[in-house]
């Protein structure tokens, strides 16, 4: 029995498990938190002139998603525009005036939208999505398109 | 005596058992081979929208001899686009001030047209245009919409800067 147990096989596991730590670390670099609030079955629009992001600040982005049908996602959920809109801004507002710098003046939010529309979806609808940020102070817009087909 | 102590060290060695490491190593490996979603390769147009406010239109020599407002500046300094849909939501036609035209649908050779009429506008000396505004038909696809504003976000004035301020409106 103890002549059995001495001449067991154990394969040398740590080059394995140094291989599996790198996929994880791999994995894990490259994670998009944020792909949970894209809409992937959207087809945007092509833009050669689309520049990547330049997001700089503490306060996230707004990222609303519109379909063909004008229908809007936000947090990978399909939402009433309106009062997301004013929630959203209420909240920023609260969060802004905690943090001492309140809106002044004509009530500008120092915050993008990002519209992520579909290329099918009539310029009516979209305008509508953007009407209604403009009505609640948001003023800066950043409008997602692909860079290539 | 150190050799003796060596073999000592080397008897009560601890191996540790990885088995069980690996077993969640593996473990975060699915989840993070199941969740992976590579992010797409994906632009973005900034542009500063304020709500629309109704400018003036007024004729340059009247201006000229009026004196310039500021809305009334800013509606010189703006070159207008209107683009008119067709039924199926894409582009019937351009127009240039009310006056050029290009007839849609939006092909790489109005494109063209387009783009080279722009840089015809933009490319002169002379010409007050800093910025474009696109009055927009509702009915007109998002994407025929962004075919346009790329090519104005091309154009690049006679002092070699790029416009930069493009904005749209509803008809």
């Amino acid at each position: 029995m103890s002549e059995m147990n001495s001449d067991k096989a154990e394969p040398n596991l740590t080059p394995l498990l140094d291989m599996v730590f790198q996929l994880i670390t791999f994995f894990m670099l490259v994670i998009n938190f944020k792909g949970a609030s894209l809409d992937m079955s959207l087809k945007l629009p092509v833009l050669g002139s689309a520049r990547p992001l330049e997001h700089s600040g503490k306060l996230e982005p707004l990222l609303l998603n519109v379909d063909a049908e004008g229908n809007v996602k936000a947090g990978g959920q399909s939402v009433e525009i309106e009062p997301l809109v004013a929630r959203e801004a209420s909240m920023l507002k609260e969060q802004l005036k905690f943090a001492g710098t309140p809106v002044e003046g004509d009530g500008t939010l120092p915050v993008t939208v990002i519209i992520r529309a579909d290329r099918g979806a009539p310029f009516k609808l979209v305008n509508q999505v953007i009407t209604v940020c403009q009505n609640h102070g948001y003023r800066k817009f950043s409008l997602s398109a692909m860079t290539k087909e | 005596m150190r050799r003796r102590h060596k073999k000592k060290r080397d008897q009560g060695s601890v191996e540790m058992n990885l088995a069980a490491m690996l077993d969640m190593a593996f473990q975060l490996l699915t989840f993070f081979i199941l969740t992976f979603r590579p992010a797409p390769m994906e632009g973005q147009l900034a542009v500063n929208l304020p709500p629309p406010v109704p400018t003036t239109k007024v004729e340059a020599a009247n201006v000229a001899q009026q004196g310039l407002g500021k809305e009334m500046q800013l509606d010189l300094e703006t070159l207008h686009l209107q683009v008119v849909a067709d039924p199926t939501g894409g582009v019937k036609e351009v127009s240039i001030e009310k006056s050029a035209t290009i007839p849609g649908p939006l092909a790489a050779g109005s494109l063209l047209a387009l783009e080279q009429k722009l840089q015809t506008i933009f490319g002169t000396q002379h010409v007050p245009y800093d910025r474009v505004q696109i009055a927009v038909d509702g009915q007109l696809h998002y994407g025929e919409l962004m075919k346009i504003i790329d090519v104005c976000s091309h154009q690049k004035r006679a002092d070699g800067e790029t416009v930069q301020k493009i904005s749209f409106t509803e008809l």
